[in-house]
């Protein structure tokens, strides 16, 4: 506060010795002058005047590529630095020859040990599948084969006549009277 | 990787390089690009390269090519056997696809040897040119226009096709 008062009073003390009442200014102070700061060529040490750039918003673009890039590399960095150790670290398989008497494994026969991961713990074995396909084709198969024996057994049948099929059910022959029809007079 | 090609099947060929007589006390700019690239590219990659290796050396694990006992043929399968017809169908797509990989083989083979002989591939190549044509013409009369949709009764529709058109030339030229 008492600082304040000092240089309050420095600065009327300043004016008063300027001639032109201009505040403190660069001129000399000595011959009461000031300089004239309309034709003078000044050379700035930096990038000149700054300018007030007036161009539509970047906002909206610049945050849409600041969270694009945030999301991908969300998931995009530990995929990578996982596979990195998986790629150095364990390595992939070798080729080798299957050995006498040894039957492999399903997951054996890929190469890169993220593959086999896969095919160990998530896929079925291909020969399961093959196997499934085959028991399909059986069941169909052997529906084909009933349809088409039931189909000649059917013309058979009817043709002939002689089977249990084209029979339709009639009554018992013991109870038909056959009094009307017995004697020619009635 | 790198060291494990047949060196029959893609021969190096003759290296030229000639005995260095230096002339000029003024340095080689080529052996100052080699030095530089060699400790500041290839030094760092193939330390490091071999640090994985011994890493992988310690726990290896090996991988096996599948081998698929033979089946009955398309030929040998009774007619409405749809079970032997599946079998044959899976072997005969295994075989196209094993054929189609030695057609790529094959064709590697003639490709190296025209990188490797230059200018004078067409005396130097004969044999690899030879043995790619009769590979692609049997190829191409087994496999050629089967389509898409292309099964082992359409190839053989197909070899019984050109066994008739065989047997009515011979009847023709007879």
């Amino acid at each position: 506060m008492v600082g304040m008062s000092v240089l309050r009073s420095a600065a009327a003390f300043a004016a008063r010795l300027n001639p032109l009442k201009h505040g403190v200014s660069k001129g000399n102070i000595l011959s009461g002058t000031v300089p004239r700061t309309e034709n003078v060529t000044v050379r700035f040490g930096s990038h000149g005047k700054q300018m007030f750039v007036i161009k539509p918003t970047e906002y909206y673009d610049k945050r849409f590529l600041r969270l694009l890039r945030y999301y991908i590399l969300l998931t995009g960095i530990p995929v990578a630095v996982f596979l990195t150790y998986v790629n150095i670290f364990i390595g992939e398989a070798e080729l080798s020859e299957i050995p006498e008497g040894y039957v492999p494994e399903h997951w054996e026969y890929h190469k890169h040990p993220i593959t086999r991961w896969i095919a160990r713990n998530l896929y079925d074995p291909p020969e399961k599948n093959y196997e499934k396909m085959m028991a399909l084709i059986q069941m169909e198969t052997e529906k084909a084969e009933m349809r088409l024996t039931e189909q000649d057994v059917r013309k058979m049948m009817r043709t002939k006549g002689d089977g249990p099929w084209f029979h339709l059910e009639t009554m018992d022959k013991s109870l038909i009277d056959y009094s009307p029809k017995s004697t020619p007079d009635n | 990787m790198p060291d494990d090609w047949d060196k029959d099947v893609y021969p190096q060929p003759p290296r030229r390089t000639p005995a260095v007589e230096k002339e000029t006390a003024f340095p080689n700019p080529a052996l100052i690009v080699t030095k530089l690239f060699h400790y500041s590219v290839d030094l760092p990659v193939s330390t490091f390269r071999g640090w994985v290796d011994r890493l992988h050396e310690r726990n290896k694990f090996y991988y096996y090519h599948q081998q698929f006992r033979r089946v009955p043929d398309m030929t040998e399968c009774q007619l409405g056997d749809y079970l032997c017809y599946y079998e044959a169908e899976m072997q005969w797509r295994r075989d196209h696809k094993v054929d189609q990989e030695i057609v790529k083989v094959v064709q590697e083979r003639l490709r190296a040897c025209q990188q490797r002989e230059g200018n004078s591939y067409q005396q130097n190549c004969a044999k690899e040119m030879q043995q790619f044509t009769e590979v692609s013409q049997a190829y191409q009369s087994r496999y050629g226009d089967l389509g898409a949709y292309g099964s082992a009764r359409k190839c053989l529709m197909k070899q019984k096709h050109r066994m008739i058109e065989e047997r009515q030339k011979q009847t023709a030229e007879a």
